[in-house]
Protein backbone atom coordinates (compact mmCIF):
# COMPACT_ATOMS: atom_id res chain seq x y z
CA UNK A 1 0.00 0.00 0.00
CA UNK A 2 2.55 2.11 0.80
CA UNK A 3 5.12 1.42 -1.60
CA UNK A 4 2.04 1.98 -4.28
CA UNK A 5 1.40 5.17 -2.64
CA UNK A 6 5.23 6.34 -3.41
CA UNK A 7 5.20 5.34 -6.70
CA UNK A 8 1.96 7.25 -7.87
CA UNK A 9 3.85 10.33 -6.09
CA UNK A 10 6.97 9.78 -7.73
CA UNK A 11 5.13 9.74 -11.49
CA UNK A 12 3.41 13.16 -10.54
CA UNK A 13 6.58 14.40 -9.57
CA UNK A 14 8.26 13.38 -12.86
CA UNK A 15 5.14 14.19 -15.29
CA UNK A 16 5.20 17.96 -13.47
CA UNK A 17 8.97 17.77 -14.34
CA UNK A 18 8.77 16.64 -17.34
CA UNK A 19 6.08 19.13 -18.21
CA UNK A 20 8.80 22.15 -17.08
CA UNK A 21 11.56 20.99 -19.25
CA UNK A 22 9.37 21.38 -22.58
CA UNK A 23 7.86 24.70 -21.30
CA UNK A 24 11.77 25.64 -20.24
CA UNK A 25 12.65 23.75 -24.08
CA UNK A 26 10.24 23.31 -26.14
CA UNK A 27 10.47 27.27 -27.67
CA UNK A 28 14.58 26.74 -28.33
CA UNK A 29 13.66 23.46 -30.24
CA UNK A 30 10.54 24.59 -32.16
CA UNK A 31 13.47 27.62 -33.59
CA UNK A 32 15.40 24.92 -34.58
CA UNK A 33 13.44 22.97 -36.02
CA UNK A 34 11.68 25.51 -38.00
CA UNK A 35 14.33 26.89 -39.12
CA UNK A 36 14.85 24.37 -41.60
CA UNK A 37 10.81 25.48 -42.62
CA UNK A 38 10.87 26.53 -46.45
CA UNK A 39 8.08 29.63 -47.16
CA UNK A 40 5.52 26.92 -48.16
CA UNK A 41 5.89 25.09 -45.08
CA UNK A 42 5.63 28.23 -42.94
CA UNK A 43 2.40 29.18 -44.76
CA UNK A 44 0.73 25.73 -45.18
CA UNK A 45 1.46 23.70 -42.03
CA UNK A 46 0.74 23.96 -38.85
CA UNK A 47 3.31 26.00 -36.21
CA UNK A 48 3.85 22.97 -34.65
CA UNK A 49 4.16 20.65 -37.40
CA UNK A 50 7.97 19.52 -38.50
CA UNK A 51 9.22 21.21 -41.44
CA UNK A 52 8.36 19.25 -44.56
CA UNK A 53 11.79 18.60 -45.76
CA UNK A 54 15.69 19.83 -44.52
CA UNK A 55 15.56 22.95 -46.48
CA UNK A 56 18.63 25.40 -46.11
CA UNK A 57 17.67 28.17 -47.77
CA UNK A 58 17.29 30.19 -44.85
CA UNK A 59 21.12 29.26 -43.42
CA UNK A 60 22.50 30.36 -47.27
CA UNK A 61 20.06 33.61 -46.57
CA UNK A 62 21.93 34.30 -42.90
CA UNK A 63 25.34 33.76 -43.98
CA UNK A 64 25.00 34.77 -47.68
CA UNK A 65 22.88 38.23 -47.86
CA UNK A 66 23.81 39.12 -43.65
CA UNK A 67 26.94 40.04 -42.38
CA UNK A 68 26.42 36.91 -39.87
CA UNK A 69 30.37 36.51 -39.99
CA UNK A 70 31.10 40.47 -39.13
CA UNK A 71 28.88 40.43 -36.34
CA UNK A 72 30.64 37.19 -35.08
CA UNK A 73 33.86 38.94 -35.24
CA UNK A 74 32.75 41.92 -33.56
CA UNK A 75 31.05 39.95 -30.79
CA UNK A 76 34.36 38.03 -30.06
CA UNK A 77 36.77 40.72 -30.11
CA UNK A 78 34.23 42.82 -27.62
CA UNK A 79 34.16 39.56 -25.39
CA UNK A 80 37.91 39.26 -25.25
CA UNK A 81 38.30 42.85 -24.78
CA UNK A 82 35.51 42.88 -21.85
CA UNK A 83 36.56 39.91 -20.27
CA UNK A 84 40.49 40.24 -20.12
CA UNK A 85 40.75 43.24 -18.73
CA UNK A 86 37.69 42.71 -16.53
CA UNK A 87 38.68 39.56 -14.96
CA UNK A 88 42.06 40.87 -13.91
CA UNK A 89 41.50 44.32 -12.53
CA UNK A 90 38.68 43.08 -10.41
CA UNK A 91 40.65 39.87 -9.01
CA UNK A 92 43.29 42.47 -8.03
CA UNK A 93 40.33 44.43 -6.39
CA UNK A 94 38.75 42.04 -4.65
CA UNK A 95 41.94 40.30 -3.47
CA UNK A 96 43.28 43.26 -2.23
CA UNK A 97 40.15 44.44 -0.37
CA UNK A 98 39.35 40.78 1.07
CA UNK A 99 43.14 40.08 2.19
CA UNK A 100 44.80 43.17 3.00
CA UNK A 101 44.35 45.15 5.81
CA UNK A 102 44.45 48.88 5.44
CA UNK A 103 41.82 51.94 6.51
CA UNK A 104 39.41 52.55 4.39
CA UNK A 105 38.65 48.97 3.07
CA UNK A 106 35.26 48.40 4.15
CA UNK A 107 34.08 52.28 2.90
CA UNK A 108 36.06 51.11 -0.51
CA UNK A 109 34.38 47.49 -1.02
CA UNK A 110 30.80 49.40 -0.19
CA UNK A 111 31.58 52.12 -2.76
CA UNK A 112 32.43 49.24 -5.26
CA UNK A 113 29.07 47.34 -4.29
CA UNK A 114 26.83 50.70 -4.55
CA UNK A 115 27.01 49.75 -8.19
CA UNK A 116 25.28 46.90 -8.25
CA UNK A 117 21.78 49.64 -7.62
CA UNK A 118 22.93 51.76 -10.53
CA UNK A 119 21.52 50.82 -13.45
CA UNK A 120 23.23 50.78 -17.17
CA UNK A 121 20.64 52.70 -18.81
CA UNK A 122 21.02 55.81 -16.48
CA UNK A 123 24.86 56.80 -17.57
CA UNK A 124 23.75 56.08 -21.03
CA UNK A 125 23.17 59.96 -22.13
CA UNK A 126 26.53 61.33 -20.37
CA UNK A 127 28.04 58.59 -22.15
CA UNK A 128 26.98 59.21 -25.45
CA UNK A 129 27.93 63.04 -24.98
CA UNK A 130 31.46 62.12 -23.93
CA UNK A 131 32.09 59.08 -26.86
CA UNK A 132 30.29 61.78 -29.45
CA UNK A 133 33.21 64.64 -28.48
CA UNK A 134 36.12 62.13 -28.49
CA UNK A 135 34.85 60.90 -31.32
CA UNK A 136 34.46 57.32 -29.75
CA UNK A 137 31.00 56.57 -31.37
CA UNK A 138 30.67 53.10 -33.29
CA UNK A 139 34.41 52.04 -32.22
CA UNK A 140 35.06 49.16 -30.18
CA UNK A 141 36.90 51.00 -27.00
CA UNK A 142 32.95 52.90 -26.53
CA UNK A 143 31.29 49.21 -26.58
CA UNK A 144 33.93 47.97 -24.20
CA UNK A 145 34.73 50.16 -21.47
CA UNK A 146 30.93 50.74 -20.10
CA UNK A 147 30.53 47.44 -19.76
CA UNK A 148 33.86 46.68 -18.00
CA UNK A 149 32.76 49.30 -16.09
CA UNK A 150 28.96 47.76 -15.06
CA UNK A 151 30.21 44.44 -14.60
CA UNK A 152 33.13 45.50 -12.25
CA UNK A 153 31.02 45.85 -9.09
CA UNK A 154 29.30 41.89 -9.31
CA UNK A 155 32.67 40.64 -10.31
CA UNK A 156 34.71 41.96 -7.33
CA UNK A 157 31.69 41.14 -4.72
CA UNK A 158 32.57 37.73 -5.94
CA UNK A 159 36.17 37.93 -5.99
CA UNK A 160 36.00 39.58 -3.19
CA UNK A 161 33.87 36.83 -1.44
CA UNK A 162 36.09 33.62 -2.78
CA UNK A 163 38.97 35.40 -1.88
CA UNK A 164 38.53 34.93 1.87
CA UNK A 165 39.89 31.18 1.52
CA UNK A 166 42.91 31.90 -0.23
CA UNK A 167 45.55 30.22 2.19
CA UNK A 168 47.62 33.15 3.44
CA UNK A 169 51.03 31.06 4.64
CA UNK A 170 51.40 30.48 0.50
CA UNK A 171 51.74 33.91 -0.09
CA UNK A 172 53.79 34.23 3.16
CA UNK A 173 56.44 32.02 2.52
CA UNK A 174 56.47 33.19 -1.15
CA UNK A 175 57.33 36.74 0.27
CA UNK A 176 60.18 35.63 2.20
CA UNK A 177 61.27 33.52 -0.92
CA UNK A 178 61.87 37.27 -2.02
CA UNK A 179 59.01 37.40 -4.37
CA UNK A 180 57.42 40.57 -5.20
CA UNK A 181 53.76 41.09 -4.05
CA UNK A 182 53.02 41.51 -7.88
CA UNK A 183 54.91 38.73 -8.91
CA UNK A 184 53.34 36.47 -5.91
CA UNK A 185 49.69 38.23 -7.55
CA UNK A 186 50.49 36.38 -10.59
CA UNK A 187 52.32 33.51 -9.70
CA UNK A 188 50.42 32.30 -7.00
CA UNK A 189 46.85 34.18 -7.04
CA UNK A 190 46.12 33.84 -10.40
CA UNK A 191 47.20 30.34 -10.86
CA UNK A 192 45.26 28.95 -7.33
CA UNK A 193 42.25 31.56 -7.95
CA UNK A 194 41.54 29.35 -11.34
CA UNK A 195 38.48 27.93 -10.08
CA UNK A 196 36.34 31.37 -8.84
CA UNK A 197 38.55 32.70 -12.12
CA UNK A 198 36.20 30.33 -14.44
CA UNK A 199 33.03 30.46 -12.65
CA UNK A 200 33.41 34.45 -12.80
CA UNK A 201 34.67 34.50 -16.30
CA UNK A 202 31.47 31.95 -17.70
CA UNK A 203 28.83 34.10 -16.16
CA UNK A 204 30.23 37.66 -17.52
CA UNK A 205 30.60 35.83 -20.70
CA UNK A 206 27.22 34.92 -21.11
CA UNK A 207 26.03 38.51 -19.77
CA UNK A 208 28.72 40.30 -22.50
CA UNK A 209 27.41 38.01 -25.27
CA UNK A 210 23.84 38.67 -24.61
CA UNK A 211 24.46 42.60 -24.03
CA UNK A 212 22.40 44.81 -26.16
CA UNK A 213 21.50 47.99 -24.51
CA UNK A 214 25.05 49.18 -24.49
CA UNK A 215 25.96 47.51 -28.22
CA UNK A 216 22.88 49.42 -29.94
CA UNK A 217 23.58 52.84 -28.63
CA UNK A 218 26.90 53.39 -29.45
CA UNK A 219 27.09 51.71 -33.11
CA UNK A 220 26.13 53.07 -35.89
CA UNK A 221 27.60 50.91 -38.69
CA UNK A 222 26.85 47.27 -40.27
CA UNK A 223 30.35 46.46 -39.59
CA UNK A 224 30.58 47.40 -36.20
CA UNK A 225 27.31 45.22 -35.01
CA UNK A 226 27.23 42.28 -32.72
CA UNK A 227 25.72 39.31 -33.10
CA UNK A 228 22.77 40.42 -30.28
CA UNK A 229 22.35 43.90 -32.74
CA UNK A 230 22.40 41.39 -35.69
CA UNK A 231 19.20 39.29 -34.85
CA UNK A 232 16.93 42.29 -35.31
CA UNK A 233 18.07 43.07 -39.06
CA UNK A 234 15.52 40.15 -39.97
CA UNK A 235 12.19 42.69 -38.56
CA UNK A 236 10.30 44.70 -39.98
CA UNK A 237 12.72 44.82 -43.01
CA UNK A 238 9.81 45.58 -46.11
CA UNK A 239 7.34 45.60 -43.72
CA UNK A 240 7.69 42.04 -43.83
CA UNK A 241 9.84 39.52 -41.10
CA UNK A 242 11.52 36.50 -42.89
CA UNK A 243 10.76 34.01 -40.41
CA UNK A 244 12.76 31.44 -41.57
CA UNK A 245 16.04 33.93 -41.83
CA UNK A 246 15.10 35.01 -38.19
CA UNK A 247 14.95 31.45 -36.81
CA UNK A 248 17.93 30.41 -38.90
CA UNK A 249 19.82 33.46 -37.15
CA UNK A 250 19.13 32.67 -34.10
CA UNK A 251 19.87 29.18 -34.23
CA UNK A 252 22.71 30.26 -35.47
CA UNK A 253 23.61 32.52 -32.90
CA UNK A 254 22.66 30.52 -30.02
CA UNK A 255 24.47 27.31 -30.66
CA UNK A 256 27.79 29.02 -29.67
CA UNK A 257 26.26 29.81 -26.27
CA UNK A 258 24.66 26.15 -25.92
CA UNK A 259 27.31 24.48 -26.41
CA UNK A 260 29.97 26.30 -24.09
CA UNK A 261 26.98 26.32 -21.43
CA UNK A 262 26.66 22.57 -21.70
CA UNK A 263 31.08 22.76 -21.11
CA UNK A 264 30.69 25.18 -18.26
CA UNK A 265 27.26 24.64 -16.46
CA UNK A 266 28.39 22.76 -13.39
CA UNK A 267 30.46 26.28 -12.85
CA UNK A 268 28.02 28.66 -13.61
CA UNK A 269 25.11 27.44 -11.52
CA UNK A 270 27.41 27.04 -8.87
CA UNK A 271 28.40 30.56 -9.35
CA UNK A 272 25.50 31.88 -9.41
CA UNK A 273 24.26 30.10 -6.35
CA UNK A 274 27.61 31.36 -4.88
CA UNK A 275 26.71 35.19 -5.18
CA UNK A 276 23.23 34.89 -4.15
CA UNK A 277 23.08 33.10 -1.00
CA UNK A 278 26.00 34.20 0.43
CA UNK A 279 24.44 37.61 -0.35
CA UNK B 1 52.12 39.25 4.43
CA UNK B 2 50.34 42.37 5.85
CA UNK B 3 53.95 43.88 5.75
CA UNK B 4 54.66 43.29 1.96
CA UNK B 5 50.99 43.89 1.07
CA UNK B 6 50.15 46.72 3.45
CA UNK B 7 52.87 49.23 1.53
CA UNK B 8 50.47 52.23 0.45
CA UNK B 9 51.79 51.52 -3.18
CA UNK B 10 50.96 48.10 -3.31
CA UNK B 11 47.48 48.34 -2.10
CA UNK B 12 47.08 51.64 -4.68
CA UNK B 13 48.51 49.01 -7.21
CA UNK B 14 45.78 46.57 -6.77
CA UNK B 15 43.04 48.66 -6.10
CA UNK B 16 43.52 52.05 -8.42
CA UNK B 17 42.81 50.04 -11.72
CA UNK B 18 39.26 48.64 -10.59
CA UNK B 19 38.90 52.21 -8.82
CA UNK B 20 39.42 54.38 -11.85
CA UNK B 21 37.48 52.86 -14.33
CA UNK B 22 34.50 52.01 -11.99
CA UNK B 23 34.53 56.00 -11.27
CA UNK B 24 35.19 57.53 -14.41
CA UNK B 25 32.37 55.28 -15.95
CA UNK B 26 29.51 54.61 -13.34
CA UNK B 27 29.76 57.24 -10.57
CA UNK B 28 31.14 60.24 -12.51
CA UNK B 29 28.34 59.46 -15.57
CA UNK B 30 25.27 59.05 -12.66
CA UNK B 31 26.77 62.46 -11.65
CA UNK B 32 26.49 63.88 -14.57
CA UNK B 33 23.10 62.65 -15.94
CA UNK B 34 22.11 64.48 -12.44
CA UNK B 35 23.66 67.99 -13.65
CA UNK B 36 21.93 67.40 -17.57
CA UNK B 37 18.86 67.23 -15.54
CA UNK B 38 18.97 70.82 -14.33
CA UNK B 39 19.18 71.59 -18.55
CA UNK B 40 16.69 71.42 -21.14
CA UNK B 41 19.15 70.41 -23.99
CA UNK B 42 18.78 69.28 -27.35
CA UNK B 43 22.00 67.23 -27.38
CA UNK B 44 23.59 69.73 -29.20
CA UNK B 45 23.74 73.34 -29.45
CA UNK B 46 23.23 75.53 -26.18
CA UNK B 47 22.18 74.10 -22.67
CA UNK B 48 19.74 76.22 -20.86
CA UNK B 49 19.64 76.17 -17.36
CA UNK B 50 15.79 75.71 -15.81
CA UNK B 51 16.75 74.55 -12.23
CA UNK B 52 14.35 72.26 -11.01
CA UNK B 53 11.39 72.53 -14.07
CA UNK B 54 12.31 68.92 -15.62
CA UNK B 55 11.24 67.48 -12.71
CA UNK B 56 8.43 69.39 -12.20
CA UNK B 57 6.75 68.86 -15.18
CA UNK B 58 7.93 65.47 -14.62
CA UNK B 59 6.02 64.90 -11.41
CA UNK B 60 3.25 67.20 -11.84
CA UNK B 61 2.43 67.58 -15.69
CA UNK B 62 3.86 64.66 -17.34
CA UNK B 63 0.95 61.70 -17.34
CA UNK B 64 2.87 59.72 -19.43
CA UNK B 65 5.39 59.23 -16.92
CA UNK B 66 3.05 59.03 -14.27
CA UNK B 67 1.68 55.96 -16.50
CA UNK B 68 5.12 53.70 -16.95
CA UNK B 69 5.52 54.13 -13.38
CA UNK B 70 2.87 53.03 -12.70
CA UNK B 71 3.15 50.16 -15.27
CA UNK B 72 6.83 49.74 -14.26
CA UNK B 73 5.25 48.81 -10.80
CA UNK B 74 3.23 45.88 -12.36
CA UNK B 75 5.53 44.85 -14.05
CA UNK B 76 7.96 44.44 -11.01
CA UNK B 77 5.04 42.82 -9.15
CA UNK B 78 4.17 40.30 -11.55
CA UNK B 79 8.03 39.51 -12.48
CA UNK B 80 8.60 38.79 -8.11
CA UNK B 81 5.43 36.61 -7.86
CA UNK B 82 6.45 34.50 -11.30
CA UNK B 83 10.55 34.16 -10.34
CA UNK B 84 10.46 34.47 -6.69
CA UNK B 85 7.34 31.74 -5.93
CA UNK B 86 7.53 30.05 -9.61
CA UNK B 87 11.36 29.40 -8.68
CA UNK B 88 10.71 28.42 -5.46
CA UNK B 89 7.92 25.42 -6.78
CA UNK B 90 10.80 24.52 -9.13
CA UNK B 91 13.19 24.00 -6.18
CA UNK B 92 10.75 22.32 -4.37
CA UNK B 93 9.94 20.10 -6.70
CA UNK B 94 13.43 19.39 -8.68
CA UNK B 95 14.78 18.74 -4.34
CA UNK B 96 12.23 16.43 -4.51
CA UNK B 97 13.59 14.17 -7.53
CA UNK B 98 16.27 11.81 -6.41
CA UNK B 99 17.80 11.09 -9.91
CA UNK B 100 18.44 13.08 -13.05
CA UNK B 101 18.91 16.63 -10.53
CA UNK B 102 21.58 17.00 -12.53
CA UNK B 103 20.08 17.30 -16.13
CA UNK B 104 16.89 18.96 -14.86
CA UNK B 105 19.02 22.03 -13.51
CA UNK B 106 20.83 22.48 -16.41
CA UNK B 107 17.97 22.24 -18.93
CA UNK B 108 15.45 24.77 -16.80
CA UNK B 109 18.12 27.29 -16.63
CA UNK B 110 18.49 27.40 -20.75
CA UNK B 111 16.80 30.33 -20.57
CA UNK B 112 18.51 32.61 -18.90
CA UNK B 113 21.97 31.95 -21.12
CA UNK B 114 20.05 33.17 -24.16
CA UNK B 115 19.80 36.94 -24.81
CA UNK B 116 16.76 38.64 -24.63
CA UNK B 117 17.13 39.57 -28.31
CA UNK B 118 16.44 35.92 -29.25
CA UNK B 119 13.64 35.56 -26.25
CA UNK B 120 11.82 38.27 -27.50
CA UNK B 121 12.22 37.31 -31.56
CA UNK B 122 11.02 33.81 -30.52
CA UNK B 123 7.90 34.54 -28.64
CA UNK B 124 6.98 37.12 -31.33
CA UNK B 125 7.01 34.01 -32.92
CA UNK B 126 5.22 31.62 -30.81
CA UNK B 127 2.54 34.77 -29.88
CA UNK B 128 1.94 35.47 -33.30
CA UNK B 129 -1.26 36.10 -35.12
CA UNK B 130 -0.93 36.25 -38.68
CA UNK B 131 0.55 34.08 -39.95
CA UNK B 132 -0.91 31.40 -36.47
CA UNK B 133 1.49 30.98 -34.59
CA UNK B 134 1.85 28.18 -31.76
CA UNK B 135 -0.31 29.50 -28.93
CA UNK B 136 -3.08 30.61 -30.58
CA UNK B 137 -2.55 27.43 -32.40
CA UNK B 138 -3.53 25.33 -29.65
CA UNK B 139 -5.53 27.62 -27.67
CA UNK B 140 -7.71 27.37 -30.50
CA UNK B 141 -8.25 23.77 -29.97
CA UNK B 142 -10.45 24.93 -26.96
CA UNK B 143 -11.98 27.67 -28.24
CA UNK B 144 -11.85 28.53 -32.08
CA UNK B 145 -11.88 32.14 -31.16
CA UNK B 146 -8.41 31.95 -29.77
CA UNK B 147 -7.18 32.02 -33.34
CA UNK B 148 -7.30 35.70 -33.55
CA UNK B 149 -6.63 36.11 -29.97
CA UNK B 150 -4.07 39.34 -30.17
CA UNK B 151 -0.97 39.45 -27.39
CA UNK B 152 1.59 41.80 -27.86
CA UNK B 153 -0.61 44.24 -29.53
CA UNK B 154 -2.85 44.35 -27.39
CA UNK B 155 -3.35 47.15 -24.92
CA UNK B 156 -4.88 45.06 -22.12
CA UNK B 157 -2.40 42.41 -22.34
CA UNK B 158 1.25 43.78 -23.72
CA UNK B 159 2.35 44.64 -20.46
CA UNK B 160 1.44 41.52 -18.47
CA UNK B 161 2.54 39.60 -21.68
CA UNK B 162 5.97 41.38 -21.38
CA UNK B 163 6.54 40.95 -17.90
CA UNK B 164 5.89 37.44 -18.29
CA UNK B 165 8.53 36.91 -21.09
CA UNK B 166 10.71 38.24 -18.67
CA UNK B 167 9.40 36.08 -15.71
CA UNK B 168 10.07 33.25 -18.17
CA UNK B 169 13.77 34.12 -18.90
CA UNK B 170 15.21 34.45 -15.48
CA UNK B 171 13.08 31.76 -13.79
CA UNK B 172 15.24 29.26 -14.08
CA UNK B 173 17.89 31.56 -12.03
CA UNK B 174 16.06 31.78 -9.47
CA UNK B 175 15.42 28.42 -9.13
CA UNK B 176 19.06 27.29 -8.99
CA UNK B 177 19.49 29.60 -6.29
CA UNK B 178 16.78 27.89 -4.03
CA UNK B 179 17.73 24.91 -4.95
CA UNK B 180 21.04 25.67 -3.70
CA UNK B 181 19.54 27.23 -0.40
CA UNK B 182 17.15 24.13 0.25
CA UNK B 183 19.51 21.57 -0.32
CA UNK B 184 21.65 23.73 2.17
CA UNK B 185 19.08 23.27 4.85
CA UNK B 186 20.91 20.55 7.60
CA UNK B 187 20.03 16.95 7.19
CA UNK B 188 19.44 16.82 10.88
CA UNK B 189 16.22 19.64 10.45
CA UNK B 190 13.81 17.84 8.39
CA UNK B 191 14.89 14.71 9.83
CA UNK B 192 13.99 15.79 13.54
CA UNK B 193 10.74 17.23 11.83
CA UNK B 194 10.02 14.08 10.03
CA UNK B 195 10.19 11.77 13.37
CA UNK B 196 7.75 14.08 14.85
CA UNK B 197 5.48 12.87 12.12
CA UNK B 198 5.58 15.74 9.38
CA UNK B 199 4.42 14.96 5.91
CA UNK B 200 6.21 16.13 3.13
CA UNK B 201 4.74 19.50 2.79
CA UNK B 202 4.65 20.04 6.80
CA UNK B 203 8.43 19.92 6.44
CA UNK B 204 8.79 22.07 3.64
CA UNK B 205 6.35 24.67 5.09
CA UNK B 206 7.38 24.93 8.80
CA UNK B 207 11.13 23.37 8.60
CA UNK B 208 12.90 24.05 5.35
CA UNK B 209 11.32 27.15 3.79
CA UNK B 210 11.74 29.44 7.05
CA UNK B 211 15.27 28.38 7.29
CA UNK B 212 15.92 29.86 3.77
CA UNK B 213 13.61 32.61 4.77
CA UNK B 214 17.01 35.16 3.88
CA UNK B 215 17.90 33.61 0.73
CA UNK B 216 14.06 34.79 0.05
CA UNK B 217 13.77 37.76 0.76
CA UNK B 218 17.38 38.58 -0.96
CA UNK B 219 15.88 37.51 -3.83
CA UNK B 220 12.89 38.77 -4.07
CA UNK B 221 14.87 42.45 -3.73
CA UNK B 222 16.96 40.97 -6.27
CA UNK B 223 14.16 40.68 -8.61
CA UNK B 224 13.10 44.40 -7.30
CA UNK B 225 16.16 45.72 -8.90
CA UNK B 226 16.40 43.61 -12.26
CA UNK B 227 12.97 44.50 -12.91
CA UNK B 228 12.51 48.25 -12.23
CA UNK B 229 15.66 48.26 -14.55
CA UNK B 230 14.08 46.35 -17.00
CA UNK B 231 14.81 47.59 -20.53
CA UNK B 232 14.69 45.29 -23.46
CA UNK B 233 11.75 43.17 -23.38
CA UNK B 234 9.42 45.94 -23.30
CA UNK B 235 11.82 48.02 -26.13
CA UNK B 236 12.06 44.66 -28.60
CA UNK B 237 9.24 43.05 -27.78
CA UNK B 238 6.31 45.46 -27.66
CA UNK B 239 7.91 48.98 -28.01
CA UNK B 240 6.50 50.33 -25.32
CA UNK B 241 2.83 49.72 -27.35
CA UNK B 242 0.62 50.15 -28.78
CA UNK B 243 0.49 53.35 -27.44
CA UNK B 244 2.38 53.67 -24.01
CA UNK B 245 0.52 50.79 -23.07
CA UNK B 246 3.72 48.50 -21.90
CA UNK B 247 5.95 51.59 -21.65
CA UNK B 248 8.36 51.11 -18.70
CA UNK B 249 10.40 53.81 -17.09
CA UNK B 250 13.49 52.62 -18.37
CA UNK B 251 12.20 52.39 -22.06
CA UNK B 252 10.64 56.62 -21.43
CA UNK B 253 13.80 57.54 -20.04
CA UNK B 254 15.56 56.04 -23.63
CA UNK B 255 13.46 57.56 -25.84
CA UNK B 256 12.60 60.66 -24.43
CA UNK B 257 16.64 61.18 -24.27
CA UNK B 258 17.57 59.07 -28.00
CA UNK B 259 14.28 59.63 -30.00
CA UNK B 260 13.04 62.64 -28.87
CA UNK B 261 16.53 64.46 -28.21
CA UNK B 262 15.41 65.54 -24.78
CA UNK B 263 18.88 64.99 -23.12
CA UNK B 264 17.77 67.12 -20.09
CA UNK B 265 14.27 65.63 -19.65
CA UNK B 266 15.37 62.54 -20.13
CA UNK B 267 18.07 62.50 -17.45
CA UNK B 268 15.87 63.44 -15.23
CA UNK B 269 13.94 60.50 -15.87
CA UNK B 270 16.91 58.93 -15.30
CA UNK B 271 17.82 60.40 -12.15
CA UNK B 272 14.39 59.10 -10.99
CA UNK B 273 15.30 55.44 -11.84
CA UNK B 274 18.57 55.92 -9.64
CA UNK B 275 16.30 57.41 -6.69
CA UNK B 276 14.30 54.49 -6.95
CA UNK B 277 16.89 51.69 -7.58
CA UNK B 278 18.65 52.75 -4.36
CA UNK B 279 15.47 53.07 -2.08
CA UNK B 280 15.03 49.22 -2.98
CA UNK B 281 18.65 48.71 -3.09
CA UNK B 282 19.14 50.23 0.65
CA UNK B 283 16.14 48.09 1.56
CA UNK B 284 18.02 45.05 0.19
CA UNK B 285 21.17 46.10 2.65
CA UNK B 286 19.42 46.53 5.68
CA UNK B 287 16.95 43.11 5.30
CA UNK B 288 19.87 41.09 4.13
CA UNK B 289 22.24 42.74 6.93
CA UNK B 290 24.58 43.68 4.17
CA UNK B 291 27.09 41.77 2.43
CA UNK B 292 30.13 42.46 4.59
CA UNK B 293 29.05 42.87 8.20
CA UNK B 294 30.58 39.35 9.37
Amino acid sequence: MIKRKISVGGTVKWIIALLLVVMQVYPFLYVFTSSFKSLDDFQKLPAYAMPSALYLGNYITVFTKSHMLTYFKNSIIVLVGVLVPLIIIALMAGFALSKIKFRGRKFLLNYFLLGLMLPMQVALIPLFTIFNKLGLINTYAAIILPQIAFSMSYSIQLFHSFSKFFPEEMLEAAIIDGCSPIGCFFKMVVPMSLNSIITVATMQAVFCWNEYINAYTFTRSTDMKTVTLGLNDYVGSMGLTDWGATLAAITVTVIPVFVFYFICSKKMLAGMSAGAVKG
Amino acid sequence: MQKAFGKKSVIFMFVFPAFLIYTLFVVVCVIWAGYYSFFDWSGVGAKTFVGFKNYIDLLTADTVFRSTVWHTLIYTLINVAIQVFGGLLFAILLSRIKKGRVALQTLYYIPVVISSVAICQIFSKLLSVTPTGIVNQLLSMINPAFATMEWISNPNLSLYVTAFVEAYKYLGLYMVIFYAALIGVPGELSEAARIDGANVVQEYWNVRIPYIKPVIVANCLLVLNGSLRSFEFSYLLTHGGPGNASELMTTYMYKQAFSSMKYGYGSSVAIMIVIICMVVGFLFRKFTGGGEDE
